[in-house]
């Protein structure tokens, strides 16, 4: 043994020499390193954790968003198509409608713009079609369910039943599936295609769609004790009545009417001039349609653009294509003139206090008033659920049916979603509050407990590291010419291409999740973390000082510190 | 001990001359000391390079000033630099030049030699036609001149000193030995 | 076998005899032909070493440091503005107890510009815990990097070899080159204790705290004293092995004589010369000549100078503001004798201006006529 060694030296013993002939000739630990385990100097330690991205708290339907952007950025769009069918089964249709809060939320947005996800959810959800590619399904249960509407809840709670092994059957009074999908967006916005084959692909896992069959007029919902457990989604199909004098003339229609009767073919009754009444998205789509039917179109809104509830997007191709704008206008009366709409007189308004919604509430100023000449009005102010076939003991809630967060209803064994519950209005929200009802239904119906819902720890954009990145512009979405557009119902939007695709994700910064970047491995001054399989990483306590170089490094805010437990054994 | 200095040109092969015929000395039982003029070379400057020969462990580590014999590798030499310079009377000078001796006017003090290295070397292929390497061949003249050193010590160090052509370097050398003019 | 060699060569077959392990070197004139003839050793096989290119000779000397941590024989070399780049890590080197050896080629620091003979960039090495040689042919510097790694090994300490720039490491001598097997007899490679090992790592080089600093520097200097009896014998064993033996220091013709001048390395041999001519001339004239510097032979240079009226100290070297420093470890060694003689500080040489036999004899006789040594060194040859 060397001079000054020491046979069973420990950590916490402190030495002190007597004489210099009993130390080591030159500054030398007394023990081996492997005994001088130098993580004991640590007052915190970082751990691998991964937090929630703000695009995947920001989605209604709970898709993992930066993970399909991972996979796209290495070009696995397969892959990522899979991860999106987790959660939604129809990402075709939310890459053309969602109004995506998730680009909202990205973190990106202030730093340059925003990650064009919805874009990129898109071109994955129109691969996966295109390349035919397929969920796997469990093993079949024995227990059926009934869902009622096929609209995106019921779609959306009869796949992931579907995908567990349930049998479904879905109930649809329309004479086609879709529910809002198939009758009220227009097809310049969902091709009619499109949606039919994502909705192919949940028929495929044996859900099977009866169309035609209204709740209460052609069967009712005791009818239904077949089945072991019923999702009712039946929507909101009635529009808001606007309620003011004349409104009985011939000339005045609403918006979903309208878009249904174009949806399915029908014949619709339509002048030249026309006015829309409202400032949401039925109101876009309404004045769009009846742009792309020839007619000069008018909106009326009664607050100011800032208010409106309209995806932006659609705002301003709805400007692109000649629509013309009134704000804070509200119609007063319909010009009658025999029966039929001679024009409309309108008032105008002016913005007060913030309401219940935090928008400025609209304040009607006396002697105002001003006349439209139009002859056909489409209101599209609002819609309702028609809620009259529903049996006793399914408790309500503001026009709608009451369910706690699980979709679970007053009734045993009765569960519902989407807009007749929640009243969300929109396409996401209706597919994850159908996810949350099936997961409830397969805890009723198995006795498997839910997962318990914990607080998301949301990355901020104070939390990334920007020294590892550079500006880097949005892909734009190619679209359709405006002569092109106003020739009929083609899709404005044409997709990205594979290769935008790719350019796009690689804009993610990966918001606390781990990307294998190998930052923190190269960064490491104690060389305390190890690379396994050339991808994990593994901190060696023994000797990492906690110096906490990792976590100031890591882009992604993908590691943390935390307070050493000692006293724990 | 006999002190020498050589006048050369920056890559006419001066300092390893000295080295050589140190070597040569030695091997005939000499004590030996070889040194350039200590600084920077360039190609073509003037340069010198410094011999010290004696029975006896040489101590002493200073430069020579006033050395029993020179040689020039380069007769254009003695247009710039004096160096006859310090030369103790009766020293040769033994110079690589086509000419015979009597054509340099130098002092009568000094005993003057002649050989024309630059046309052995290009004979033999030492150096290229426009600058030969002219540094074994003097070594020839040196040794016939003064009969400090026998040829054969000379050749032996020559071939042993050079890394390549040795025998044309041998031969330079003692057709250099035979040419020597006095 | 003898050989014609330039002192730089002395240097790489020393090196070479020593059978280095690890050579990390960065060129600097007058320096170059050691590191390059180590290359070519170690290019042909004729050396089986390491040879590690760097980019500086901080690095140079760090390298070095870490192949000897590992136990490895280790070498390198400098000159000059090199040595004073790798100060920080001479520190390091002496305070692990790496036993390096490294040759420095004595040469004046800049500006102005100089490549020429100089003791400055070593001496301002001084206090770094660095056994220091001085050579005064090529010989001895063969002979000092075989004696350097004997010594370096057994106290734990590097060492520090120097030869004058161009008077050695450009000038031709007769060196004996030993044969291989008689210093491998001279020098066995044996493992040393604690070193860099995988098997049993250990931290080297880590924070010591006020209450055990002191003893390490302690330690560090009982192996520098220790060094004396060590440098002793491993001259006497290298006497006895290979015939040739120096001291740390030599006395020169210094029976009977009056006046003793001190000097060291390439200006001892010239004043040998010197004191040859004078004792011809009846003057009673001898010379110390200084080749181990640290530690400073204090005892012995008492001993041999103790009886002298007069000594003159010739310094290739200036310590600005005090003079020659040669000189002043001189004095400091002999102040406390009872009968300590005269000193007499003199410059000469800096930069490397020729320090000629007749340098000497005009110190001699300045010396001789003067009664009291005056306040400051003489500068011999400046022009005021």
């Amino acid at each position: 043994m060397a001079p000054g060694s020491k046979a069973g030296w420990r950590l916490d013993e402190k030495i002190t020499f007597a004489s210099e002939r009993d130390m080591p000739p030159l500054a030398v630990s007394l023990g081996t390193m492997l005994v001088n385990k130098t993580g004991t100097w640590r007052y915190m330690r970082p751990v691998y954790e991964d937090k929630t991205p703000p695009c995947n708290h920001a989605c209604p339907a709970g898709e993992k968003i930066q993970g399909y952007l991972e996979l796209s950025k290495a070009g696995e769009f397969g892959r990522a198509w899979e991860l999106i069918m987790e959660d939604n089964p129809l990402p075709s249709v939310c890459g053309r409608v969602c109004y995506h809060p998730c680009e909202q939320a990205c973190n990106r947005s202030n730093f340059d713009e925003p990650l064009a996800i919805h874009h990129v959810e898109r071109f994955l959800g129109d691969y996966g079609l295109r390349k035919n590619l397929k969920v796997k399904r469990e093993a079949a249960r024995s227990e059926r369910v009934a869902v009622v509407g096929a609209g995106p809840a019921g779609l959306s709670c009869a796949y992931h039943l579907a995908r567990k092994g349930y049998a479904v059957t879905i109930y649809e009074a329309q004479p086609v599936a879709g529910g809002m999908l198939a009758v009220g967006i227009p097809r310049y916005r969902l091709p009619r295609d499109i949606l039919e084959k994502e909705i192919a692909n949940i028929c495929s896992l044996g859900v099977e769609i009866k169309t035609g069959i209204r709740m209460g007029l052609d069967i009712a919902l005791d009818d239904l004790s077949g089945h072991q457990a019923v999702f009712i989604a039946t929507g909101q199909h009635q529009s808001t009545r606007l309620d003011i004098p004349g409104q009985e003339a011939r000339g005045v229609i609403y918006g979903l009417d309208l878009l249904r009767d174009l949806n399915l073919g029908r014949s619709v009754e339509m002048g030249r001039r026309v006015a829309v009444i409202g400032g949401g998205n039925t109101a876009m789509d309404a004045a769009r349609s009846a742009v792309r039917r020839g007619a000069e179109v008018t909106v009326v809104y009664r607050r100011s653009r800032e208010e409106m509830p309209a995806i932006p997007e659609e705002i301003q191709e709805a400007e692109e294509e000649g629509i013309q704008f009134l704000f804070l206008s509200a119609p007063k009366r319909v010009l009658v003139k025999n029966a039929a709409v001679g024009g409309l007189e309108c008032l105008k308004m002016r913005l007060g206090e913030p309401d219940k919604s935090g928008r400025r509430r609209p304040i009607p100023v006396d002697g105002t008033e001003f006349g439209l000449d139009v002859d056909t009005i489409i209101g599209a102010i609002g819609q309702e659920a028609d809620l009259s076939f529903l049996p006793s003991g399914i408790a309500l809630d503001r026009g709608g049916i009451q369910v706690d967060e699980h979709g679970v209803t007053a009734r045993p064994g009765t569960f519902s979603g989407g807009d007749v519950a929640t009243g969300a209005g929109t396409v996401t929200a209706a597919i994850g509050s159908g996810k949350k009802a099936a997961l409830a239904i397969h805890s009723y119906l198995s006795g498997e407990r839910m997962e318990e819902a914990f607080e998301p720890q949301v990355v901020a954009y104070e939390e990334i590291n920007l020294d590892y990145f550079e500006p880097a512009a949005r892909q734009a979405m190619p679209r359709r010419q405006i002569t092109e557009r106003l020739g009929g119902f083609v899709e404005v939007n044409l997709g990205y291409t594979e290769a935008a695709t790719l350019t796009e994700a690689q804009r993610c910064f990966s918001c606390g999740v781990c990307n294998h970047c190998d930052t923190c491995w190269l960064f490491c001054p104690d060389v305390a973390i190890a690379k396994l399989d050339h991808r994990d990483y593994l901190i060696n306590y023994d000797y990492c000082k906690g110096c906490g170089v990792c976590v100031e490094e890591c882009p992604r805010s993908a590691i943390s510190m935390e307070e050493e437990m000692r006293w724990k054994k | 001990m006999v002190e020498i200095r050589m006048h050369g040109r920056g890559g006419q092969g001066a300092v390893i001359a000295s080295q050589i015929l140190a070597a040569a000395l030695f091997k005939e039982g000499k004590y030996v000391q070889a040194f350039p003029a200590f600084g920077v070379e360039r190609r073509g400057a003037p340069v010198t390079a410094f011999l010290r020969m004696d029975d006896r462990k040489i101590w002493l580590k200073s430069e020579i000033y006033e050395p029993d014999h020179v040689m020039v590798l380069d007769a254009g030499l003695i247009e710039t630099v004096d160096v006859t310079a310090g030369l103790k009377d009766g020293g040769w000078v033994i110079i690589n030049s086509e000419k015979p001796p009597g054509e340099f006017r130098l002092s009568s003090k000094y005993r003057v030699a002649t050989v024309d290295a630059s046309s052995i070397a290009i004979r033999h292929r030492l150096g290229s036609r426009t600058a030969p390497i002219v540094n074994t061949a003097i070594l020839g003249a040196f040794a016939r001149s003064t009969g400090l050193v026998g040829i054969d010590a000379v050749v032996e160090a020559v071939k042993n000193a050079v890394p390549t052509n040795k025998e044309a370097n041998a031969r330079a050398t003692r057709e250099a030995y035979d040419g020597t003019r006095v | 076998m003898e050989k014609v060699i330039i002192g730089n060569y002395a240097v790489s077959y020393g090196a070479q005899l020593a059978r280095v392990q690890v050579i990390a070197a960065y060129p600097i004139t007058p320096q170059t032909q050691i590191v390059e003839k180590l290359a070519e050793m170690c290019a042909s096989g004729e050396l089986n070493a390491r040879f590690i290119p760097v980019e500086s000779e901080h690095s140079a000397m760090a390298s070095t440091i870490g192949a000897a941590a590992t136990g490895a024989r280790a070498f390198t070399a400098t000159s000059s503005q090199g040595l004073a780049l790798m100060h920080e890590m001479i520190h390091w080197a002496a305070a692990s107890r790496l036993p390096i050896v490294m040759a420095n080629v004595n040469r004046a620091l800049g500006p102005g510009w100089s490549i020429w003979a100089d003791q400055n960039d070593s001496l301002s090495q001084r206090d770094t815990g660095w056994l220091q040689f001085y050579c005064e042919s090529n010989q001895e510097v063969l002979d000092t990097v075989l004696q350097g790694y004997r010594i370096a090994e057994q106290v734990m300490l590097p060492v520090m070899i120097n030869l004058d720039g161009f008077l050695l490491s450009h000038t031709s001598e007769p060196v004996d080159i030993p044969d291989q097997a008689l210093v491998d007899r001279y020098l066995p490679l044996a493992r040393r204790d604690l070193i860099l090992d995988p098997d049993d790592p250990h931290s080297f080089g880590g924070l010591v705290n006020p209450e055990h600093y002191m003893e390490m520097r302690y330690k560090m200097h009982q192996a520098q004293l220790q060094s004396k009896e060590v440098a002793r014998e491993a001259d006497a064993q290298f006497k006895a092995i290979f015939g040739r033996s120096y001291g740390s220091i030599e006395g020169y013709r210094l029976e009977g004589a009056e006046l003793a001048l001190v000097t060291s390395g390439t200006i001892a041999s010239t004043s040998r010369v010197a004191v040859d001519r004078l004792r011809e001339q009846g003057e009673k004239v001898g010379l110390l000549k200084i080749r181990m510097f640290r530690p400073f032979p204090g005892e012995e240079v008492g001993e041999l100078l103790g009886g002298f009226k007069k000594v003159a100290v010739i310094d290739r070297n200036i310590s600005f503001g005090h003079g020659g420093i040669f000189c002043q470890e001189l004095k400091s060694a002999l102040y406390n004798l009872l009968k300590r003689p005269q000193v007499y500080g003199y410059i000469a040489g800096l930069g490397g201006r020729d320090v000629t036999p007749q340098t000497i004899l005009d110190i001699a006789e300045l010396t001789a006529c003067r009664d009291v040594p005056p306040a400051e060194a003489d500068w011999i040859g400046v022009k005021v």
